[in-house]
Formats: structure tokens, sequence, C-alpha cells
């Protein structure tokens, strides 16, 4: 019986997956379809954004999220983002192929679930009339939520970052504790999902877009957001369920929904709980995985030319090594990724460093740049108040800091401390944001491209990528491959991982049963990915990831109190040397 | 001589109340000499799971985690020795093929009364159990 059942699931997926391709081959040119058809940079309304949105573009959690709407002349406010939806796209012959059922879909969207979301999500308070920039709602909930837990736990993100090492090291492990891996293991999980796109476009763009300042926003940013993923982390493991099985699962949903209920409302919790995981499956689908896709493909397709055209053929294979990890239960693959992808971020810095390092007179000047111009910004940028949107925005969407999403990795530590998987949690948004983004940053300032006339292409199509690949070209002429690989690997393992997150999510709002429909739905949109063309689909599920923060935020603010009581309770006994060191350092 | 005896019974667990309150009705019908079997079905995990990327968590570890938790609650709730069983994959599906395994008489299964939406979108276990089981199934409603 369960063999008959195991060769009907091999069955449905053959042909599930022949169908997408039969689909994609019919929605896709014709493989003679002129080259110079093709959009701009061969971009699949994904990463080009409008100056001034910076929220639209590529890096939501460090690769997830930011399929944007595509403005090719760059102009602030034409894009979809601001609320305004885009109907169609007449310049890219794809779109001409899908149909009009395709336009009339993402006419719905934009009409009815873009606009009314962009309302709330991205109101400016009129700001952009009395200041001349848009500060949506949603940076300022990210940027208040980030300063209130920083105050609320008495600066967390600096005084516990030593400790935070040392629990990384694993010298406060304990085997027999409750949970299923090593705080390490744990961390090393969660940064798969962040640590990617983010860290390589998203920058680029935050650069060319805001100047040398936006990167000052950007890491004050970082340190702020040490202290979100702390509270949501430490809140993560407080309210986990430890299965009889010894499995954990925790994460938002759990705790918007225990976390109230303990305090007295339960049907607050409940209804934050079902939005969060509603809007993380959106984010899941969008940000985690077309996004993705869309993505990798841009850099992959300039590398490899004869995808021009075909790019279904790129969805389609992404699909398959997808699917046989998530549906065919093959876990070698999404292990052997996860492993390799720590390999191809030290090479990636390594690279960065080299640069910076091999213009090291240039570093002083660069830093120069960096504060002077957070402050006293060239107007071009869009003033004092546009490079800090920028900053922070490009920073918020790279570390996910506020979303919530890592939460659910976090929940898996080995421990019965929850504040200390907190603590370890508070080095993601340094390690991604901090360290990682900076030295992007710098490769960006140092070698110039952004302000240099033979790449403004990039910079107006806002294709970060591609500048962060020139950047690194002026020094290392081969490292385009190197990126190339390193840029696959990133968005198929932050696939993998929001595939999870999303599956909790979905779970957890339809039982476990449910789990299967949705990798099918997932794996339809890793295909989509690549040949999608209706930028407000798109859209309104990138939107998703954005307002997961809101019921996320709120929660962690309405349970703050509970938050400082455990991390005083444990801070006290830290320092009165009662949590009991496993191993000795020197 | 009782219809169940010297059979067995199936009664599959998930650690509520009502499963609990489903073994102790299979209890009251069946004969001294009947073999009550308790099932536990645990989720396949996904590949994602940080457990099971890190190689920290497999079945062999799970499955023994699950006896004895079930264990010390069976003895808890005073249930004594009972033969204790536990499967990976869908309940419905692993629940019918052990009954089917041990040849068993007669299901004992609790309805959780699902909502509507839930139960349009997933069904219920007990739904599936009724569909796929060849034996008897005795559907305890709370």
């Amino acid at each position: 019986m369960k063999a008959r059942r195991r060769r009907l699931s091999v069955l449905f997926g053959g042909v599930f997956l022949a169908l997408l391709a039969a689909l994609a081959s019919r929605a896709a040119p014709r493989t003679d379809a002129p080259v110079a058809e093709a959009p701009p940079n061969g971009r699949v309304a994904s990463g080009a954004v409008t100056e001034g949105e910076p929220w639209s573009g590529e890096g939501v959690a460090g690769g997830a999220g930011g399929v944007a709407i595509e403005d090719e002349g760059g102009h602030p406010g034409a894009a979809a983002a601001g609320g305004e939806s885009r109907e169609d796209d007449p310049g890219d012959p794809r779109e001409a192929q899908t149909g009009g059922w395709m336009a009339r879909v993402d006419a719905f969207f934009a009409k009815w679930l873009v606009e009314p979301l962009g309302a709330v999500l991205l109101f400016d308070f009129g700001t952009e009339r009395l200041l001349g920039t848009k500060v949506p709602l949603i940076v300022l909930w990210l940027l208040a939520g980030a300063l209130f837990f920083t105050l609320r736990m008495g600066f967390i993100n600096i005084r516990a970052f030593w400790h935070a090492i040392r629990l990384t090291k694993g010298d406060y492990d304990d085997p027999d504790e409750p949970g299923e891996v090593t705080h390490f293991q744990a961390l090393s999980s969660a940064l798969s999902a962040t640590v990617g796109l983010g860290n390589i476009a998203g920058v680029a763009i935050a650069v060319a877009s805001g100047g040398p300042g936006a990167t000052f926003w950007l890491i004050l940013v970082g340190f702020l957001g040490m202290s979100s993923k702390f509270a949501e982390c430490t809140l993560g493991q407080v309210y986990r369920k430890v299965a009889p099985d010894g499995t954990v699962s925790g994460g938002p949903m759990h705790y918007l929904k225990n976390g109230l209920a303990e305090r007295g409302w339960p049907r607050a919790g409940m209804i934050l709980g079902v939005l969060f995981a509603v809007l993380c499956v959106g984010g899941s689908i969008s940000g985690g995985c077309a996004f993705q896709v869309g993505q990798s493909m841009g850099l992959v397709r300039d590398l490899v030319p004869w995808l021009q055209g075909r790019e279904w053929i790129y969805g389609l294979a992404m699909s398959v090594v997808v699917g046989i990890v998530i549906i065919g239960g093959i876990r070698r693959i999404a292990a052997t990724a996860e492993k390799i992808v720590p390999l191809m971020c030290v090479v990636y810095v390594g690279g960065a460093l080299f640069i910076i390092l091999s213009n090291y007179d240039m570093i002083l000047p660069a830093f120069g740049a960096i504060f002077r111009e957070a402050f006293t910004p060239d107007a071009a940028y869009g003033g004092f108040l546009g490079v800090m949107v920028i900053g922070i925005t490009r920073a918020v969407f790279s570390n996910e800091a506020g979303i919530g999403s890592a939460s659910i990795a976090h929940a898996a530590a080995r421990t019965d401390e929850p504040v200390s998987e907190g603590i370890v949690a508070l080095l993601e948004p340094f390690i991604d944001t901090v360290v990682v983004c900076t030295i992007t940053s710098l490769v960006i300032i140092i070698t110039g491209v952004y302000v240099n006339p033979e790449y403004a292409r990039f910079v107006q199509d806002n294709d970060g990528a591609a500048l962060t690949a020139a950047a690194f070209r002026t020094v290392i002429p081969a490292f385009d491959w190197i990126l190339g690989v390193a840029v696959v690997l990133f968005a198929y393992s932050t696939m993998i991982s929001w595939s999870y997150y999303g599956e909790r999510c979905w779970t957890y709002l339809f039982g476990p049963r449910a789990s299967f429909s949705y990798k099918v739905f997932f794996l339809c949109f890793v295909m989509l990915g690549s040949i999608v063309t209706a930028s407000n689909i798109l859209e309104f599920a990138n939107m998703m990831i954005l307002a997961m923060a809101f019921p996320n935020i709120l929660g962690a603010v309405i349970l703050s109190g509970k938050i400082r009581r455990v991390l005083d309770d444990y801070w006290s006994r830290y320092k009165g040397g009662q949590i009991e060191l496993r191993r000795k350092t020197s | 001589m009782p219809w169940l005896a010297e059979k067995t019974v199936v009664v599959p667990i998930d650690f509520s109340d009502d499963a609990f309150a489903a073994l102790s009705t299979a209890r009251e019908v069946a004969h001294e000499s009947t073999a009550l079997h308790v099932l536990h079905v645990l989720p396949i995990l996904e590949p994602a799971e940080p457990g099971i990327m890190w190689h920290t968590v497999d079945d062999a570890g799970r499955r023994q985690h699950a006896t004895e938790a079930l264990g010390e609650e069976l003895a808890k709730r005073g249930f004594g020795e009972l033969t204790v069983a536990i499967r990976f994959g869908d309940p419905g599906h692993e629940i019918a093929d052990y009954a089917e395994e041990v040849k068993a008489a007669l299901v004992v299964v609790s309805s959780h009364g699902r909502s509507s939406w839930q139960r349009l979108l997933i069904g219920s276990v007990a739904d599936r159990v009724v569909r796929l089981a060849r034996c008897p199934v005795l559907l305890i409603r709370r």
C-alpha cells in the first residue's frame, strides 16, 4: 500500500512538472525571438525599482522578497509600489505571449489588492508633500519596533554581544536539553534564509540610489535590528511546543496565539496568529520563492545568453531541484546546498575583502564619505530623509528583523533557556547587515561603480546584482562566474528555508495533512518566478512579507514585559555565574 | 464468548484527552483476553527542518522519545501495560495499515470535532480511518 502511494506521488509529481513545462513553453517567447526584445537586463518583473521607492526592490530577507514593478525610466512615483498600479508592461514579449488572461488577473490584483494594501503599508503621513521624501508607515513601524526593543531590553544588542559569541561557540551547549539542534546550527539555518541576494544586490541599490551615506543608516539599523531579532526569537523559544517525539515547533504564530491568550486576549492572539501565518505563506511564495528565481536568473542569463527566451528552462530546472527535496524527500541535496552556502559566503566576503584591501588607501575616505553623507547628503539622492529611508529599508529587507520568520528556525535550538537563543539570534542582523552588507557597500564605494557612467544603465535600472558584479570585475575579472554560482546557491538555499517557514504556517492553518498541497503550490511559484511578468500579482505577494511585521511587532511589544522578565532572570543568573559553562575556553 | 475475546483492538493516540477517553471506552468494551494496541503516528519531517538538515534528529530517536512519552502518559492515566506502536506518515493511512497488519478486529478512534472549514479543507483522521480500514471502526464522538 505504501509503495503504491509512493509510486502515485512520483507519478503525480512527474505529470505536474510536465504540465508546468508545457504551460511555460507556451507562455515563453519562441526561442528564435530576437534577443533585443528582451526587457532591460533580461529582468523579469523583479529587482528593478524606482528611485525613491526602495521598499519595493531587491533584498527582502537577504534575497527573499522585493519583486517590484519595472520602471525603465526610473522615475520616482511611476511604479505600482507606491500604490499606483501598473496595468501592463508592453515592453516585455513574454507578457504578450501569455495573453490577455494574465493582464486581466494582474489588473484585478492591482485594483483590489495591491492598491489597498499599498495604501496602508506605504502610507506616508504626507511626508512626501511636506518633506519631499516618502517615509512609509512600514519603515517607521519597523524602525520604531527596533528602537523600542533596544531601549526596553536595555541595549541587549551591545551588552550581550560577547555572550552571544560564546553561546554560539557552544560553550554552554547541553545535549540533554530539549530541542533539535545546537545554537550554532540554529543560527546557521536562520542565516541561510537571510544571507543572499539582499546582501549582494540590495546593498548595491542602496548605495546607487542613496549614495554612500545610506550605508551609515544601514549599519545603524542593523545594530537596532539585533534587538528586534532578540525579542522575537526569545518569544519563539518561550512559546514553542515540544512534541512527544522530541521535535519542536515554534514561531510567531505560536507566540502570538499562546502569549496573548496568557495575557487574557485569546481572540486577539488567535487573529494575529492566523494573520501572521497567512502573510508568511504569501511571503514564502513571493520573496522566498518567485523573487529568488527571477533574481538569480537575471545574473545567470547574463552569463549564459542561451537562456534568453528560454527562461522557463531555468524555472523548470529550479522546480525539479527544489521539488526533489521538498516533495521527493531527498534530503542530501538540500543538506549539501546548506553546507556549500557558508563556503560561498566565505568566498564572497574573501573576494570583497581582497578588493577592499587592494585599495587600502581608499578605505578611510570611503568611511569618511559614509559618515559625512549620512547627515549632509547630496540633494540628488533625495536629501537627508531620502538617504535615511533608503538605508533603513535596505537593512530591514536584508536582515528580516521584525518580520518574525527567523524565530521559526531559532525555536528548534536545543536549550531550556529561551533567552540564550534570543541572544544567539541577535548575531544574525550583525553578520548579515553590519558585516556582509557593509563589505558589499565598501566594494561599491571604493570601486566607484555607482558613479561610473559606464555602469549608469545598472544604476538607472536598479540592477543591483549586475552593479556588484561590475564592481568585482574591476579588480577580479573572473569573479562573474563565482558570483553567478553563489547567487544560484543563495537563491536555492533561501527557497528551501522559506518553503519550510511557509509549510509551518500552512500546516498551522490547515493541519499537517495539508502539507503536500502547500509544496505543490510552492513549486508552481518557483516555475512562475521564471515566466510571470504580471507585476501586481507578485507585488501583492511581496507586500505580504512586509506586512508580517505588523502582527509580529505588535504582539512582541505587548509581550515585551514577559521578555524583559525572562531576560532579567537569565542575566542575573549569568552574571552570578549560575549558568552552567559546559566547555572551558581560554 | 464475547466477540472481542482473543482479538486485537487498535486505538490511535495523539496525546489528546479525547484520544485517551477513546482508549477508556476500548478497554470497557474489550474482553480481558483482548489485546489492546496503542498506536501513535508521527509526521514525516520536512527536509528543511533544522534537525533533519543537521542530522541531529532521526526516526530511531523520535521513535524512542515518543515510546517513552506514551508509556509515561499511559502510566499516569492508569492504563498499565499495553502494546505500544509508533509509525511515521499520514495518520489515516498508517492507522488503517497497522490495523491490517495486526489483523485487528476493531479500531476505536475519537473524533475531534474540527470546525466545518477545516473539515472541508483537510478532512479528519477519523473520516479517513473509516474509509480506509478493512475492519469495523468504533467512532467516539466528543
